[in-house]
């Protein structure tokens, strides 16, 4: 995975907040907006195959209620569909790289969320033996980020909080888009 | 229903935590492992109520588990529950074929997973 380069004539998704994408198709960009949530770039280079996701909050508090309209929005969930479908599509742990992007502490009153959303992040891949080559997290700029899955290929953008249009950060999937711990008893 | 022993096998630590505070919160002993392997290791010492077991692990999945659970006479009835973040038709019903009692899609509802632990333990 590498970090150059400008992305022309491209299909661009959008990764919202609780979503993520995986794609080999040479002409798709993922895009996000970051402050203090995380995205996680992987890529394969051995399927030629990548993919982002977008997460808001690392884990629920001690103690916290698990509110499951709003459990697509942790890092847990997130990180498992990103995983579990690049997995499916042929990729391996062992021949995945990993970049973390995001988690700025932009407010002073959420300082926390953004370091730990990052900490979550690398304790997550570094437990489940996904190799990290690339770190880009805290400091109190938004990030706009583009990741080319079929190359690898990252440009992240740090942007002055000031100047982020209102209209920049990609706005909160509706959670209820998918089912929630649908059950079937065979 | 009382309060019964569950295993629950998944490679996230995140999701184990996740799952284990909602099913100690319903009053449940619970049980960790990280894959399938772990799985069995920790069912040949013991026998529990339920295992609720994840389907993408690294050593041995979810389908394995319940294939090697099913031919051991001990383990013929036990319910098994499948939790993952898949739903596709084809991953069901090797499931079932495999020897699932059911399936349950992540994320999970708390009030849901607790009525499928009593609908399967009852």
């Amino acid at each position: 995975m590498s970090g150059t380069g400008l992305l022309q004539d491209v299909r661009r998704i959008t990764v919202l907040q609780g979503s993520f994408h995986v794609s080999d198709a040479e002409d798709v960009v993922l895009s996000t907006v970051l402050g203090s949530c995380v995205s996680i770039c992987l890529f394969d280079p051995a399927i030629s195959m990548g993919g982002m996701n977008h997460f808001l909050l690392a884990e629920p508090g001690e103690g916290h209620e698990i509110d499951p309209l709003k459990q697509q929005l942790y890092g847990a969930f997130a990180m498992e569909q990103l995983i579990n479908e690049m997995l499916k599509l042929g990729a391996s742990r062992s021949t995945m790289r990993a970049h973390i992007y995001g988690g700025a502490n932009i407010h002073q009153a959420m300082a926390r969320i953004g370091s730990a959303n990052a900490r979550f992040a690398r304790r997550f891949l570094e437990d489940d033996g996904i190799s990290i080559s690339l770190e880009d997290t805290g400091g109190s700029d938004a990030r706009r980020l583009d990741l080319k899955p079929a190359t690898g290929q990252v440009r992240c953008k740090h942007i002055a909080t000031a100047d982020v249009p209102r209209n920049a950060l990609p706005p909160m999937r509706a959670v209820t888009r998918t089912p929630v711990g649908d059950v079937e008893l065979f | 229903m009382g309060n019964i022993t569950i295993l629950t096998v998944d490679d996230s630590p995140s999701m184990r935590a996740l799952l284990k505070h909602a099913l100690l919160g319903q009053g449940h002993e619970v049980h960790v492992a990280e894959d399938g392997l772990c799985a069995l290791d920790w069912l040949n010492r013991n026998i529990p109520d339920l295992v609720i077991t994840d389907i993408n692990m690294p050593n041995m999945d979810g389908f394995g588990l319940i294939e090697a659970l099913r031919s051991q006479d001990r383990y013929r009835d036990m319910p098994i529950l499948v939790l993952s973040t898949e739903s596709s038709d084809d991953k069901k019903a090797r499931a079932r074929e495999a020897g699932a009692t059911g399936w349950i899609v992540k994320p999970f509802d708390p009030d849901k997973l607790a009525a499928a632990v009593r609908r399967v333990t009852h």
